[in-house]
């Protein structure tokens, strides 16, 4: 965020280089004192004492009087800029918090793992306690925070409901209403597919593409198009990938349709067919063996790529997308579910045969970024007008 | 990878105290990748089993197999060189040491007879880093940080001799969500570095969300063995309270 016009080498460029790692380290701690600051920038205290004054002059920083081990000392946070947002994103099994001013800069993130069928009030009081205290890790407290916003799996495009299968048990939960009423800030409610395909274009891949799509691929299939920076919705539930037919004879999905595409290539399809030979293995157990080479697992990964290839290849064989961004659990995978996708678009004649066409996601947090952006978009109209997509 | 022969094997394992019968006929497999999940009431016999692994008591009965070679363990010390590490509920650190001298606590490493301070803060870092932990200043002494961070130092303690198998007894016990989200975190990582994780708790949310495999103790006894991929609350709650189903088939 300090880039300027110096000459790389010179002591401006030195000083900006070390500013940037003390800002940095003050990102990652929260809250640091200054000894402390020196102790893990390996800067001199001299110099770290100048760059806090530079950054608090800059109201990059703020500072606190504090002991420690009985000795005065100064408390470096970032400065609490305007109001922070909460992107949160619940999933099969973990949940997610980021948050940010509206610089979208995090300032803090925090993963949890969560139990197989996890209870929507087990997960949302934790999500509420989780928010409080990354909030005061970050040297914020609860009244900084403006909004949440927070993205779920759904399989049905159509409205934000909790999806059928993807969050066993949370189908009649108004989870808008039950967080709110934790928190007493407003709470928007986004599908996953479409924080995914948000967070992609404001910070990822799919930046200044005009027609991207996004594809997130974990328990659950679905897809997000962007089309100039904003999210094609149709009549509601465009992008529902999940359940394009792509057997005709197929097994009927929990939508209640035939041979739609999560009825192959969903975290319950991959794990039937290594039953047998490996017992029941959870999407994360798959993944993982996959990676290190485990042949079943790789089997089965890739034959899920080429379901999931074979729908991505129609939809831009329909719509033409510039880039496709593919994310999620199986996306961890790298190759072995890349390649086939890959292949599967490069059958089809109409496509450009361009290995950039399709990426995978960079940061696994991209579906909180996502809704982080989101929740700040609705705040304040001024907030996050960063998407010149 | 269940295929392959487990990393521990525990075989009818026997243990009393006096007149109490902690463990009876205690079997117990942990695979390499595997975190295997310890649950039961007060006085089932969870805390047991970690110490005859970690060699704290010697079993009365019953074998401990180490990659498939028969070990007696006699004494803690005894557990280090076959690379078992317990981090155990009261964790032996030393409050007024700061956290490297923690980490390195009885294995400093010295060169040329010396203490090598600056090495031993680049590893302690480098451990703290796998860690995601937010300890700032390694020179601290151990009281003045949190008890999310101290549950942080004691399981990078244990790195130090770089473990095959790592047994954690309540390890999210007294943390707050976000502490508790670093150490799941930090199990997962251990099972990704092809470690084999022990890891005991009263807390199903925290066991159902990383273990692979729950094992339920109920008076000493096996009662149940759950793969968390399948098995809900109710399965392994009704095993632990021993008022179900799950007991007619005994």
């Amino acid at each position: 965020m300090f880039v300027g016009a110096v000459a790389p080498g010179s002591q401006g460029s030195l000083r900006e280089a070390n500013s940037a790692r003390i800002v940095e380290a003050v990102k990652a701690y929260g809250r640091i004192t200054q000894v402390e600051l020196s102790s893990v920038t390996g800067l001199s205290a001299a110099t770290v004492s100048n760059i806090v004054k530079q950054l608090l002059d800059q109201g990059v920083v703020q500072t606190r009087a504090t002991t420690r081990s009985g000795r005065r000392a100064q408390e470096v946070s970032l400065a609490a800029s305007s109001s922070l947002g909460v992107g949160v994103h619940i999933a099969s099994r973990s949940l997610s918090v980021v948050l940010a001013d509206s610089s979208m800069a995090l300032s803090g993130a925090q993963r949890l793992p969560l139990p197989v069928e996890h209870r929507s009030d087990t997960t949302l009081d934790r999500t509420a306690l989780l928010i409080a205290e990354l909030a005061d890790q970050v040297g914020a407290s609860m009244d900084d925070i403006a909004g949440v916003g927070l993205a779920i799996p759904t399989a049905l495009g159509a409205g934000v409901r909790p999806g059928l299968g993807a969050l066993t048990g949370w189908i009649d939960v108004d989870i808008d209403q039950l967080l709110a009423a934790r928190l007493q800030r407003q709470v928007l409610v986004v599908r996953e597919a479409e924080a995914g395909a948000v967070g992609e274009t404001r910070f990822g891949a799919l930046r200044g593409v005009g027609v991207g799509l996004f594809v997130h691929v974990a328990d659950t299939v679905d897809a997000c198009l962007m089309v100039g920076g904003v999210p094609f919705r149709g009549a509601g539930s465009a992008g529902a990938l999940g359940h394009v037919r792509v057997e005709p004879g197929g097994a009927i999905c929990r939508c209640g349709g035939r041979g739609c595409l999560n009825t192959v290539a969903s975290a319950e399809a991959l794990a039937e067919p290594l039953r047998v030979s490996h017992g029941p293995m959870s999407l994360r157990a798959i993944v993982r063996a996959a990676a290190d080479g485990d042949p079943g697992c790789r089997q089965v990964v890739a034959d899920a790529a080429a379901a999931v290839g074979g729908a991505v290849a129609d939809a831009a064989t329909l719509l033409a997308p510039q880039r496709v961004v593919i994310g999620g659990d199986l996306a961890a995978t790298g190759e072995v579910f890349l390649a086939p996708i890959r292949e599967a678009l490069r059958s089809r004649p109409v496509l450009p045969r361009d290995d950039g066409l399709v990426v995978p996601t960079e940061d696994p947090q991209m579906v909180a970024r996502g809704a982080l952006a989101l929740i700040h978009d609705a705040i304040g109209p001024a907030a996050g007008a960063s998407s010149e997509g | 990878m269940d295929r392959s022969a487990p990393l521990l094997s525990l075989r009818s394992l026997s243990k009393h105290f006096g007149g109490v019968r902690a463990l009876v006929d205690v079997d117990l497999d942990v695979h390499r990748g595997e975190v295997v999940a310890l649950v039961g009431d007060n006085a089932a016999g969870k805390s047991t089993v970690a110490r005859i692994v970690a060699g704290v008591y010697a079993p009365d009965a019953g074998t401990l197999h180490l990659n498939g070679e028969c070990l007696a363990l006699t004494s803690p010390a005894a557990a280090f060189p076959h690379g078992i590490a317990t981090v155990f509920q009261e964790f032996a650190l030393a409050e007024n040491l700061d956290v490297v001298d923690n980490i390195f606590l009885g294995r400093e490493l010295r060169t040329r007879g010396l203490l090598d301070r600056p090495r031993m803060e680049e590893l302690a870092r480098s451990y703290l880093r796998q860690l995601n932990a937010r300890i700032p200043d390694l020179g601290v002494p151990l009281h003045q940080l949190s008890a999310g961070q101290r549950q942080c130092v004691a399981i990078a303690r244990t790195l130090v001799r770089q473990p095959q198998l790592v047994v954690l007894d309540e390890p999210t016990a007294s943390l707050s969500v976000s502490q508790t989200a670093e150490v799941l975190s930090y199990i997962e990582g251990l099972r990704d570095l092809g470690l084999g994780v022990i890891l005991i708790s009263h807390n199903l949310n925290d066991v159902r969300a990383v273990a692979d495999r729950i094992a339920v103790l109920r008076h000493g006894r096996n009662n149940g063995t759950f793969d968390t991929a399948t098995a809900s609350y109710e399965d392994i709650l009704s095993a632990v309270t021993g008022a179900t189903r799950h007991e007619k088939h005994d």
